[in-house]
């Protein structure tokens, strides 16, 4: 380990080396975490340079905290030591006024936002007969709300309006003021009925007061600093903390930046201390079950397969490609925060070469093995992918693998489909990128029976993510949504409104709005994957338009079989949520047929027949490369 | 309604387009499937269930998308739920079941990994003790769970820190396994002589749970400052001791009005809301407000609790499975979004600590029912009436904790506030829930 003589400056009751120690510890597990075995030499350049302007950062910060100690009151001082702080924490108000007073002269802004704090406080008070104003969130938020009727320019006072007017020579009018009319004193409510400023009695005086403590405190935080992770709602907030974003922050290795010093000493203390008890306790890492996996198959070769995975895929490591990041422009600091810090751990003690360390995890699993006989053939095509893995160089061994795939219609499909994926992407690495092209290419021209697979794994590609399907919360939500919860069952009624209560007063009804604006899975997306759709550029609505055609589609299907079988009685049961009728019968249609199962299989069968055809029909309306019917496809009925 | 019935030719088929399903399609009619499946449980009406259960394995897959996955470990709980019936058969079935203690612990552990939950708890825990224990000279904090030292190495070192030094520091751990303890005792000895910081470990071993726990032998001390450590322990201290093997000897026949039958177990629903104290008719509230009063004449300095923030102790099988899928659903969601498929750590998690949670709360009623998680506002209302005032955590423990989250990178880890605790979230539906509390004298 480096020793630094330069000074001795004791950092939270450890000596320095200690604490270059653990940094470098840190360090390499943050940078390390892509890879596995022998990858780590590459970030070793990226490593160093992160060390040496941490170590320098932690200097100042040691310094500053002496300097602190003498000089305690100057001004222009940095947020008080841990200590302190924390003897105020318990009374919690004034922490709150310290982390807004961030932007300008401190004392100046203190005094005033203070006195504004009071004024706005005891404006009710003041002003008992004030009149009471309470605008819709909608009214609150429109900034511009009245539009000049000519040029749509909208202003945000009536009285510019009509000045506005006035030069389109349209009648304008200003409003006089009465001088003799007193004018009352207005409080605004914040719409948001559980803040306590709903309340007449704690209403706010002004109306940017009350427009400001909406978006904070209710409002969606679109103002995003680029140097860090902070979000604002209002844009002043975010300006006046970009001013000193950066000049007076502390970042931890972990990636966390903290504006105040304590903050961030209490939270090194505890990233520290996650780091020291990983490395000495090397949890069976995500690393060795990946070799295990392929031993429990093997069930004596582990050991030979795990040396020669280690030793030939090199370049890519097991975990990386895994996480299906292979081929990306990323950077290798955005690999490591998705990485669990099971893996980083782990692979960052490998690459220390501690003695200790070195666990056999084959062994450590080999007793489990009996409890997961049933993924014997999961375990059998993760012998594939392992197999095949060292020849995998680019998208020419994808391919043939992915053929492979197709041939294949037993229940490991699905399972070897994931790795297929896995080890497209893995070309994708090797070939600096032209491996997703390969395999894009190669999507949109194969057709089959494997569609959902396949698409599965193009969706995987497309959104650079790691979920390759719908998530099961937001599978949940839809079937709340669609009510697909009602069955011919006497309790089905309580069942699916239950479902649909849930759904209501669950935290889900956000999930998808926030999903889909932020690239996560989404019934956009799906939709897009949903017809094997190739192209990338799609706008999620587009999908989602898309996805809402299968669903007519699938309505179309069952509506055709379920006319004798009397499922008119449910309709009420049903809510038409998307607004199309169609989507209701088809939940319908697919609740309703827990009569027979071999009814339903015809449903089924039916629905997706139709759901192809319009499929088909759309890509030729597109005039996409990619077709995927699913009718012509024989291994479907 | 036309009942369903077995058709041997049907149920051997292999579902040819069942299996086509592609995953969105398959999701959709796992849940359906679950609930229908679920329904007829609940009404005892087994044929049915039993044909939605063998459509439903057809589907699921432990090893599968997320939906599968799920769909895997409900429906093995509620066969679980079917076989209960048969008393005889279910102890016959589960003859050679042995419960190993150590991967119970190693589970855990890797749940701890896997998760930022634990580890954002612990953040907020130790910030809301330092706070507490300022200025405090002797410091005792007993951690009803002591299984990973990590969170009092890290404390270790917040208070060796201290402006006014560090203080006498005393750890309790009470844990089933005395090889846990010795291995926390041993690495916080170890750490605290690097740190000089006085410390003793004062190691309890109780066997099958709390429950069994001695208060004299925590053995806490006049003069010293007292925090408690809860981590995900409260909650089985709500189950009751009805027993519900006597009433299920009965046969297939009446299956159906004992399930509903259990319904009028209404554990906490209504009536522990009212009612605090001791004696209390329904002993799951007796053994609850027995541990929070035995916590409570410890008169600790503070208290921090994390438990799960969902609602698994409703009265009725569809209520809990209901909740049960959603929260699992986001918790495997979490996994599906961090962790490659074919882990087999992943794997364990989900089938060794969820799939044997979700068993738990739809297979068991009565005291055997263990974990029944509930919501942040049922915990304060409990806490309160124990005698507890809500301290809520600091700003600056929050932001810690919110830190930590977005440290781990992955976007669904959400942090909020509520009524001064912290919620941890899974997109936006809550999973975890840490408060802290003093004694109110």
């Amino acid at each position: 380990m480096t020793t630094s003589s330069s000074s001795s400056v004791p950092f939270f009751g450890m000596g320095r080396e200690e604490v270059d120690e653990q940094m470098m510890k840190q360090q390499s597990a943050a940078a390390v975490g892509v890879g596995l075995g022998g990858l780590h030499h590459h970030h070793n350049p990226h490593l160093h340079l992160h060390h040496h302007h941490h170590q320098l950062l932690q200097h100042s910060s040691s310094l500053l905290s002496n300097s602190q100690l003498t000089t305690a009151g100057a001004q222009q001082q940095p947020p008080p030591p841990l200590s302190a702080a924390s003897s105020a924490a318990g009374s919690g108000p004034p922490q709150l006024k310290r982390k807004r007073n961030q932007p300008g002269n401190p004392s100046k802004y203190l005094l005033l936002a203070t006195y504004l704090a009071l004024l706005l406080y005891l404006h009710p008070i003041l002003y008992p007969d004030a009149e009471v104003i309470a605008l819709s969130p909608k009214t609150l938020m429109a900034t511009n709300r009245f539009i000049c009727e000519v040029c749509n320019k909208g202003f945000q006072r009536e009285q510019n309006l009509q000045l506005h007017r006035r030069g389109h020579n349209l009648p304008w009018k200003l409003k006089q003021k009465n001088k003799n009319e007193v004018v009352k004193r207005k409080v605004y409510l914040c719409p948001e009925p559980t803040c306590v400023h709903h309340e007449a009695s704690r209403a706010l005086g002004d109306l940017t007061g009350i427009k400001k403590h909406y978006s904070r405190k209710h409002g969606e935080k679109k103002w995003k600093c680029d140097k860090c992770a902070k979000r604002y709602a209002v844009q002043s907030d975010w300006k006046a903390h970009s001013k000193t974003c950066g000049t007076r922050e502390y970042r931890c290795d972990c990636g966390t930046l903290f504006s105040r010093r304590d903050s961030f000493i209490t939270h090194r203390a505890f990233c520290d201390a996650l780091a020291q008890e990983s490395a000495r306790n090397p949890p069976p890492s995500l690393a060795s079950h990946l070799f295990t996996g392929a031993g429990g198959a093997a069930a004596g070769l582990a050991n030979n397969t795990t040396l020669d995975i280690s030793s030939s895929t090199a370049h890519s490591s097991a975990a990386a490609d895994i996480l299906r990041l292979g081929g990306s422009t990323t950077g290798p600091g955005q690999f490591d925060h998705l990485l669990p810090p099971s893996t980083t751990t782990a692979t960052s003690q490998q690459f220390r070469n501690q003695p200790h360390l070195s666990p056999s995890s084959a062994a450590f699993f080999m007793p489990q093995q009996d409890t997961s006989d049933h993924h014997q053939p999961f375990h059998h095509a993760l012998m594939q992918q392992f197999s095949s893995d060292p020849n995998n160089a680019g998208g020419a061994a994808a391919n043939q693998l992915f053929s492979l795939g197709f041939d294949g219609t037993t229940t490991t499909n699905n399972n070897m489909m994931t790795l297929f994926a896995n080890n497209n992407n893995h070309g994708g690495v090797g070939g600096g990128g032209g491996g997703d092209h390969q395999h894009q290419m190669m999507m949109g021209s194969s057709t089959g029976g494997s569609v959902p697979l396949f698409s599965s794994s193009v969706h995987q590609q497309q959104m650079n993510n790691m979920v390759a399907h719908m998530s099961a919360t937001a599978l949940l939500q839809k079937a709340a949504q669609m009510g697909s919860t009602t069955s011919s069952n006497p309790n089905a009624t309580t069942s699916a409104s239950l479902l649909r209560s849930a759904f209501a007063a669950g935290p889900n009804n956000n999930h998808q709005k926030s999903s889909s604006g932020e690239k996560q899975p989404s019934l956009g997306t799906f939709g897009g994957s949903f017809f094997g759709d190739v192209d990338t550029d799609n706008g999620s609505s587009n999908n989602l338009h898309d996805l809402m055609n299968s669903f007519t589609a699938a309505a179309n299907g069952n509506n055709n079989n379920n006319n004798g079988s009397g499922s008119s009685n449910n309709k009420k049961l049903t809510r038409d949520f998307l607004g199309v009728g169609h989507v209701a019968a088809a939940v319908r249609g697919i609740a309703t047929t827990t009569n027979t199962i071999s009814q339903q299989q015809q449903q089924i069968g039916a629905a997706l027949e139709r759901s192809s055809s319009l499929d088909s029909e759309r890509n030729n309306n597109n005039s996409m490369g990619s077709h995927s019917s699913f009718g012509g496809n024989p291994s479907f009925q | 309604m036309a009942q369903l019935s077995p058709n041997p030719s049907n149920l051997g088929s292999p579902y040819p387009y069942l299996r086509e399903l592609k995953s969105e399609e398959r999701g959709l009619y796992l849940i359906h499937l679950l609930l229908t499946c679920a329904n007829h449980v609940a009404t005892g009406s087994l044929e049915s269930a039993e044909v939605a259960l063998g459509q439903i394995s057809q589907l699921s897959a432990p090893d599968g998308d997320t939906m599968q996955r799920i769909a895997a470990y409900f429906t093995e709980a509620l066969a679980e739920r079917i076989i209960k019936a048969w008393p005889g058969v279910h102890r016959a079935l589960n003859a050679t079941k042995i419960k190993i203690p150590s991967e119970e612990t190693m589970v855990r552990s890797l749940f701890y990994e896997m998760f930022p939950f634990l580890k954002v708890a612990f953040v907020v825990t130790n910030q809301a003790i330092l706070e507490a224990m300022e200025g405090e000279k002797m410091v005792h904090v007993i951690d009803l769970n002591a299984s990973e030292p990590s969170q009092w190495i890290a404390l270790l070192q917040a208070l060796s820190g201290r402006a006014e030094g560090p203080p006498h520091l005393r750890i309790t751990g009470i844990h089933q396994q005395r090889e846990v303890l010795d291995r926390m005792s041993h690495k916080l000895v170890e750490e605290a002589e690097r740190l000089d910081i006085p410390f003793q470990f004062n190691p309890i071993v109780v066997s099958g749970g709390l429950e069994n726990l001695d208060p004299e032998k925590l053995r806490v001390k006049t003069g010293e400052a007292l925090a408690i450590s809860s981590v995900l322990q409260l909650h089985p201290f709500l189950a009751s001791h009805k027993n519900p093997n006597s009433r299920l000897l009965q046969r297939q026949g009446t299956l159906g009005e004992l399930l509903l039958d259990q319904k009028d177990n209404s554990f906490d629903s209504a009536s522990s809301s009212s009612s605090p104290p001791i004696g209390s008719p329904s002993s799951s509230q007796g053994k609850m407000d027995w541990f929070l009063n035995v916590l409570w004449g410890l008169s600790p300095k503070v208290m921090v609790v994390t438990e799960q923030d969902s609602n698994h102790n409703g009265a009725t099988l569809m209520e809990r499975l209901l909740e049960a899928l959603y929260s699992y659903a986001a918790l495997f969601d979490c996994l599906e979004s961090t962790v490659p498929r074919s882990s087999i750590e992943r794997l364990k998690v989900e089938k060794m600590m969820f799939g044997e949670e979700i068993k738990n709360i739809v297979a068991c009623e009565g005291g055997e029912r263990k974990e029944r998680h509930e919501k942040l506002e049922k915990w304060i209302h409990r806490i309160e009436m124990a005698g507890f005032v809500n301290l809520g955590l600091s700003y600056y423990g929050m932001l810690q904790g919110k830190g930590l989250l977005e440290s781990y990178g992955c976007d669904g880890y959400r942090m909020k506030e509520e009524n001064g605790c912290a919620v941890i979230c899974w997109q936006d539906r809550p999973l975890y829930s840490v408060s802290s509390w003093r004694c109110r004298k």
